[in-house]
């Protein structure tokens, strides 16, 4: 309906186009414009190309970053013995005492499994492997007491959980001691701890940072487009209508750098990962680093398309209404 | 259809550039404004095209007062008004069809649609054959008749002109003019801004002149 002339029909209405048919339009003209910014970013790919690196590469240490961190993690998960649980037993204890407590302790529903080490096989053991044997002689009798390893089920072996275990155990009737090696667990919980918050924060900075560069970006699109922009104001052309293909730009940097992130990440896993099998093979073990899962690079995506979406969505706000014709 | 009633607008730093104009262009009408460099036929144009705002006084087009259009509503108000300039105002990157298509578009017309009144429109300003050319390709006089096509695409009820024929000598001028009378033959107010007096004087239509911000003859009194 046209605002100053109430008989004059306008636009679509002119042609009695059904809300249905609108709303297809609505859509296609939305794709005609995202194909058009696309085009419009390909007459300078260097420029584009500058821009979406800066938001790709940005992206790609924070995701890095989370790689490292999220392999750490199941390190310290997989690592069986972590909290494992030593009892060193009272030594007035007869075999069958020890025998009958290593049973019942094995039935317990918060335990895993439970090693004996007999406290005569650990002294034939130390006194073949330490090079004491000969002042062991000179003991009357054995010095050792006899030892559970105790292992938690797998959802006690945090380190709380295994706390309250073992607080449990010392109070058993047969323990003269326990010991519950957490200290290295917990420091290493401390560093992921250090390193999440840091990662954190290190991607907020950048994130901020590659919506400040898609917005200055975009404005200075918009400055290079002002006569164009003009003229359209002129025609009858809304505020919106003008921000779309600015919007359709923005998400294409996104697109594309999120692909560029993609890319960047995978070859700096790889390059890490050379790093990570030599100290693996050092301890001897079979590690290999996990790169992003597809739902994690589906994030990794988004996040660029939404950062890119919110940077133009910034500038076209502010810029876009600035400009009135004269 | 354009309705002035004690119009005055001062610009931000104080040049008072209108001063109480007051006049009323009939619906179908077709006028000319005149007056020297500065005398205020630009800024009078603006306020009807909604590009300023008057100081003081009301502005009306088809008995609407323009103060009661906010800012959100002046792009669906100018699809109603068909504006064509001394310089044009052509996208020199585009073509000629993008150029005149550009306010359909805009309008949300079909590719199909657009396509048949743009053709129409440089059909009738005789640029029919040069639909994919770019403005730069063309003359003063055919880049000037493509802005008017770009003007009259969306056929508004109501055609501003400012300086159509400035750079343009009088033969073409005279051609210019012709596609006005052509439109307004058909129901189009149109209002033309120009100090080609000359061009005046060879028509015999109503001529408002402004002489330092003041409507000295609004072109009825002395006929």
């Amino acid at each position: 309906m046209s605002l100053l002339f109430r008989s004059r029909q306008q636009g679509a209405q002119q042609v009695n186009i059904s809300g249905f048919r609108r709303f297809v339009m609505f859509w296609v003209h939305n794709v005609q414009q995202a194909v058009a910014s696309l085009g419009e970013l390909a007459r300078y790919p260097m420029a584009s190309l500058m821009t979406m690196a800066v938001l790709g590469l940005s992206l790609t240490l924070p995701a890095t970053l989370y790689v490292v961190v999220k392999n750490t993690e199941a390190i310290g998960a997989d690592w069986q013995h972590a909290s494992e649980i030593t009892l060193f037993l009272r030594k007035d204890l007869s075999q069958q005492e020890v025998s009958t407590f290593h049973k019942r302790l094995s039935l317990s529903n918060d335990i895993e499994s439970v090693r004996w080490i007999d406290k005569n096989e650990a002294l034939q053991e130390f006194r073949e492997s330490s090079g004491f044997g000969e002042a062991l002689d000179a003991l009357t009798n054995n010095p050792l007491p006899d030892v559970l390893l105790v292992l938690p089920v797998a959802n006690k072996r945090g380190t709380t959980q295994a706390q309250q275990l073992a607080q449990q155990l010392r109070n058993e009737r047969e323990v003269e001691q326990v010991r519950l090696d957490l200290d290295w667990l917990q420091r290493l919980e401390a560093l992921l701890n250090l390193v999440r918050d840091g990662l954190l924060a290190l991607a907020a900075l950048l994130c901020i940072a590659v919506v400040l560069i898609v917005g200055n970006t975009i404005r200075l699109n918009i400055n290079s487009k002002r006569d164009e922009i003009m003229v359209m104001k002129l025609v009858g052309a809304t505020d919106g209508y003008i921000q779309r293909p600015f919007l359709y730009t923005g998400v294409w940097y996104g697109f594309v750098g999120g692909l560029i992130a993609w890319l960047a990440t995978a070859v700096m896993i790889l390059w890490i990962s050379g790093a990570v099998t030599d100290i693996s093979e050092l301890y001897e073990s079979q590690f290999t680093l996990v790169g992003l899962t597809f739902n994690e690079m589906l994030v990794l995506w988004l996040l660029a398309i939404g950062l890119g979406l919110l940077g133009s969505y910034i500038a076209v706000r502010k810029h876009v209404r600035t400009i009135e014709p004269q | 259809m354009i309705k002035f009633e004690q119009v005055s607008k001062t610009y931000p730093g104080g040049f008072q550039a209108l001063t109480n104009v007051s006049f009323h262009l009939e619906p179908g009408e077709m006028a000319f404004l005149t007056g020297h460099s500065g005398a205020g036929k630009s800024t009078l144009l603006k306020l009807i095209s909604m590009m300023e705002r008057p100081t003081a006084g009301r502005v009306m087009i088809n008995g609407h007062d323009l103060k009661r259009i906010n800012s959100r509503q002046i792009p669906y108000a100018r699809r109603d008004i068909g504006m064509i300039f001394q310089d044009h105002r052509l996208l020199m990157d585009k073509t000629v069809f993008d150029n005149v298509a550009l306010p359909l578009l805009i309008e949300g017309y079909s590719m199909q649609e657009a396509r048949k009144r743009v053709h129409a429109a440089l059909e009738k300003v005789g640029l029919g054959d040069k639909v994919r050319h770019y403005p730069m390709m063309l003359s003063g006089g055919e880049q000037q008749r493509v802005g008017i096509a770009r003007a009259v695409v969306n056929k508004p009820p109501l055609l501003l002109a400012d300086e159509p024929t400035g750079n343009l000598d009088p033969k073409l001028s005279m051609e210019i003019i012709k596609l006005f009378e052509d439109f307004n033959r058909v129901g189009v107010s149109v209002l033309i801004a120009t100090h080609d007096l000359g061009l005046i004087a060879r028509l015999r239509y109503r001529t408002l002149t402004l002489r330092d911000g003041r409507m000295i003859n609004d072109g009825l009194q002395e006929s």
